[in-house]
């Protein structure tokens, strides 16, 4: 006979629900793994996974279904195979798929008892959020960053769905403290990861690294600015690197010699700051030792140790030459902070800019955090917060959602008691979601005369309202503007909005059939005026805009905080920042506990980060 | 292992977790040997987590033969390890999630171990021993300056003690300082905070009914989690009857409970309602998830008190099996 597996506490009716349950785990990474493990040894015998992504050597130190042998291999397959190895009598499929392919409808969903979240960015988490509430499957969700944590159950009617609070977004910089007035690292390491875009990647107009003589700051009084009197080429930077055949010294000399120059007659910028030390490559390569760019095995003096300037200038010469071989025959190179060169190019760059505006100079190491917006990542939490997970899946199963509040699994601190903390109450819906309620209904702020149908398709409707494949319609006039039929409206894709008669005012009806999602967007006719404005906004409030700074400054995702140190009889509240904490620069007094919610792994790219 | 020179090797695997804790702290992981007594459903999650996070040695001590109970929830044994020795039975997956770790198997008796064995680790980790032989191991361990951290988990409810004796650690901290330049906001800088924990020995903090402990270290006992006495009464069940509540005996072990409860709460001097009694109904079996959670708390505070990073709890965790609160609770300084 087969032992039972499913935990005796339960009583007889929820162990047979465990037997009989059918479950979805989308994402087999840091949480997943540990949520895998945990059902296998749990009794439940009938499990689906899938996951899009390979197995790497930095998901060992915790995807401990993962061997160095697997590196490569899709990781739902190996997830699949490893917990068989653990219980060989249970059902287990395993999809290498992105879980929004049009393949998993509302249907595919509809056939689970329960879906378990274990991703790692909030597109694929939203677009889960959209289809367990098109098929009414409870759906819980977790995540991790370095110490912290949560899991969350949601449930439609229930609880709050993933979308119902605004999510904070990524920290932009304003593109003249980019190119004129940096004063932190990662204002350099943007502009190093810019310079490498001009000189070998892809190139992008908003991603210029010469100094900007628009800059509101540098106008003086007379209200004239720097333009007719500059030296800025006009030739794109790219066009002139080729010219010179990448000669280092010249580029060198350009980006951190004259290009800095030319700051420093922008004078209204050093009234206040302290004004930029422009170097040329005589100088930097005099400067100090003669040091030896040699790869040696020593991690502590390669990555750990901040590069003299002497070493950025012979980084830099070596990696503009690497990179020129490597651009040879090709359009353009991607960056990856994983490619060398590009890392060691972003470093050494970086490294020269902060030397010249008196900014701390980092190491390869913590340029690369930054540079790859790397989550740090490890075993403990995320086992800690999968083992909540399931616990909250033997709730969910027998529908005691009121038993599912929300734990925040916290970096300990001095100051509180709680190292998990659970809600009191399950956190309801915001009745004005725009994916939730009702009639979900949202207002855009575009500019009409400027922006294409396919622009608004893009940048508005699948990246900011995370529709897959949407259709939409005038609203009342029948007018197809976009079809999710391939090829169907493609005649629209160039005219801007105006042709299409979507102007101020125009209600426009959408529909995403493989979320089963229908949303009313209505049109605000809208022009960036200041130089760092959103080219375009998105609110259920227009009001909400205003409130959104502050959100950005305040909790981690808007959420009231439950206040859980008010019995602890230890000392006073003070202002603290722990380092992992995104939300750096909180005002709020005391300190927020909900984690950063994209979670387990790796990497926003840093293009997001920017405007 | 020496405590230098990472190699490019280890950078690249445990990069992620260096990114949190730092080199220095991945240094001293790599020079920490440990010992792990029982390797059962906590202790395979506990050995499991601090493999994975780069320690020089493991010792599993553990002289249970492998059930089909037991072979069911732990990840590290197959059917083919039932009757076998469990230590040595986990060796081949245990090895397996990190090569780099040097690994024993021990298949004696804790009990029947000379001092001298225990002196060699930086750390002990207990689970599943009755409370003689930790408070022994405490008396050994303070000796010889060993750091020791005791678990258990009965069925949804789970907890650890430590003793990591005068514990100094660092934790970075992020200042914002006021900046005099213009309008760019405020400059961030990360500074070291070096703090200290003197934890108390284990004898002022298990104490329970007719032992010759001093009933001065009792205190503030009304204001302590009422978990912490669900905690001391399940921990003399099994010092009275040499095994865990069991399911098979559910109603004549709940009135054993209920008996050492009423006399733990008479030594306390507090009310019973410090806990319902319906949470002995909770304490059956080793529930796999919540073995996961104490394993992940555990493993944590293990990593911290051998690298010297980040706050460690003092001294206690009760993990709430009804609203999966998890607190810290001080007893016995
Ligand atoms: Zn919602």
């Amino acid at each position: 006979m087969q032992l039972d597996r499913t935990p005796c506490v339960l009583g007889e009716e929820a162990r047979s629900l465990v037997k009989e349950a059918k479950i979805l785990v989308v994402g087999a990474g840091g949480i997943g793994c540990e949520v895998l493990k945990n059902l296998a040894l749990s009794g439940f015998q009938d499990i689906e996974i899938i996951d899009l992504d390979t197995i790497d050597v930095s998901n060992l130190n915790r995807q401990f279904l993962f061997r160095k042998e697997h590196v490569g291999k899709p990781k739902a397959v190996v997830a699949r195979e490893t917990i068989l190895g653990y219980n060989p009598d249970i059902k287990v499929k395993a999809y290498h798929d992105s879980i929004t392919s049009q393949e998993y409808g509302v249907n595919f969903f509809k056939q689970f008892s329960l879906v378990l979240n274990a991703l790692d960015n909030r597109a694929a988490r939203n677009h889960v959020n959209r289809m367990c509430l098109a098929a009414d499957i409870p759906l819980i969700e977790s995540g991790t960053a370095g110490y912290s944590g949560q899991v969350e159950l949601i449930k439609k009617g229930v609880t709050q769905c993933y979308e119902c609070q605004p999510k904070p977004t990524q920290k932009t910089y304003p593109g003249c403290t980019i190119r004129n007035t940096p004063s932190e690292p990662v204002h350099c390491i943007v502009w190093a990861k810019h310079l490498f875009n001009q000189l070998f990647g892809e190139e992008d107009p908003d991603q210029d690294v010469s100094p900007d003589s628009e800059d509101p700051e540098a106008k003086t009084e007379d209200g004239h600015s720097m333009t007719d009197t500059g030296n800025v080429k006009r030739i794109s930077t790219r066009q002139w690197a080729q010219e010179i055949d990448y000669n280092p010294t010249q580029l060198f000399n350009k980006f951190f010699f004259e290009d800095i120059e030319y700051l420093l007659k922008m004078e209204n910028l050093w009234k206040s700051r302290k004004p930029p030390v422009p170097i040329k490559w005589e100088e930097a390569t005099t400067d100090g030792e003669k040091t030896e760019v040699k790869d040696d095995d020593n991690i502590k003096n390669t990555d750990m140790k901040v590069w003299s300037i002497n070493k950025c200038a012979q980084v830099f010469a070596k990696t503009v030459d690497v990179l020129k071989k490597e651009l040879s025959g090709r359009n353009f190179l991607v960056w990856d902070k994983d490619d060398q060169p590009g890392m060691d190019f972003v470093t050494a760059c970086a490294n020269i800019r902060s030397h010249i505006f008196s900014i701390q100079m980092q190491s390869k190491f913590s340029t690369k955090s930054i540079a790859g917006s790397i989550i740090p990542a490890i075993a403990t939490a995320n086992a800690i917060v999968a083992g909540l997970v399931v616990l909250h899946a033997f709730r969910a199963l027998q529908e005691q959602y009121e038993r599912c509040s929300a734990v925040y699994l916290r970096r300990k601190s001095k100051f509180s008691k709680f190292v998990l903390a659970a809600d009191n109450e399950l956190q309801k819906a915001n009745p004005v979601c725009y994916v939730c309620s009702p009639k979900p209904f949202v207002n855009v702020f575009v500019n009409t005369n400027t922006m294409t149908v396919k622009e608004f398709e893009n940048e508005i409707l699948k990246k900011q309202l995370n529709m897959i494949a949407p259709d939409v319609v005038l609203d009342g006039k029948f007018v197809v503007v976009i079809s999710s039929e391939e090829g169907e409206t493609q005649a629209n894709d160039n005219k801007t909005l105006v042709e299409m008669s979507v102007v101020e005012g125009t209600v426009l009806k959408c529909d995403d059939f493989l979320q089963n999602y229908e949303l009313q967007i209505a049109v605000n006719h809208y022009e960036a005026k200041e130089k760092d404005d959103p080219l375009f906004k998105v609110a259920v409030n227009p009001e909400d805009l205003k409130a959104k700074e502050d959100i950005k400054n305040g909790g981690a995702n808007g959420k009231k905080e439950e206040n859980h140190d008010e019995d602890s009889d230890d000392e006073p509240t003070i202002v603290e920042n722990p380092p992992e904490d995104p939300q750096e620069g909180s005002s709020s007094k005391r300190r927020k506990l909900n984690p950063p919610e994209d979670s387990d792994d790796d990497l926003i790219v840093l293009d997001e980060i920017i405007e | 292992m020496s405590e230098q020179s990472l190699s490019a090797v280890e950078a690249e695997l445990y990069d992620r977790q260096i990114r949190l804790w730092g080199i220095e702290s991945q240094e001293k992981l790599r020079a920490a040997n440990v010992l792990l007594i029982n390797c059962r459903g906590l202790g395979c999650e506990i050995a499991k987590n601090i493999l994975l996070s780069g320690i020089n040695s493991l010792t599993v001590l553990d002289d249970s033969l492998v059930t089909e109970e037991e072979q069911i929830k732990n990840f590290f044994l197959t059917k083919e390890s039932i009757g076998k020795k469990l230590a040595e039975a986990i060796l081949p997956k245990a090895q397996s999630l990190n090569p780099l770790v040097k690994i024993t198997a021990d298949c004696e008796n804790p009990v029947e171990k000379n001092a001298n064995f225990f002196e060699a680790f930086t750390i002990i980790i207990t689970t599943g021993i009755k409370t003689d032989l930790v408070l022994k191991l405490d008396k050994i361990c303070r000796i010889n300056k060993v750091k020791l951290i005791s678990g258990d988990v009965f069925g949804m409810f789970g907890f650890s003690v430590a003793d990591f004796l005068n514990h100094e650690y660092y934790e970075d901290r992020v200042q914002m300082l006021p900046k005099k330049r213009t309008q760019d906001g405020s400059v961030k800088t990360t500074i070291q905070v070096k703090g200290q924990i003197d934890y108390p020995e284990l004898n002022k903090v298990l104490i329970f009914p007719n032992t010759k402990q001093s009933i001065d270290a009792i205190k503030k006992s009304n204001r302590r989690n009422g978990l912490f006495f669900l905690m001391l009464t399940l921990l003399e069940f099994r010092n009275e009857n040499g095994r865990n509540p069991q399911i098979s005996t559910k109603t004549d072990d709940i009135e054993k409970l209920k008996i050492i409860k009423k006399s733990i709460v008479g030594l306390y001097k507090i009310s019973t309602s410090i806990f319902e009694d319906s949470l002995f109904e909770q304490s059956f079996g080793e529930v796999v998830p919540v073995c996961a959670i104490l394993g992940g708390v555990i493993a944590q505070e293990v990593i911290k008190a051998v690298s010297h990073k980040e706050i460690t709890i003092n001294n206690i965790f009760l993990l709430d099996p009804v609203t999966f609160n998890g607190k810290e609770e001080c007893v016995g300084a």
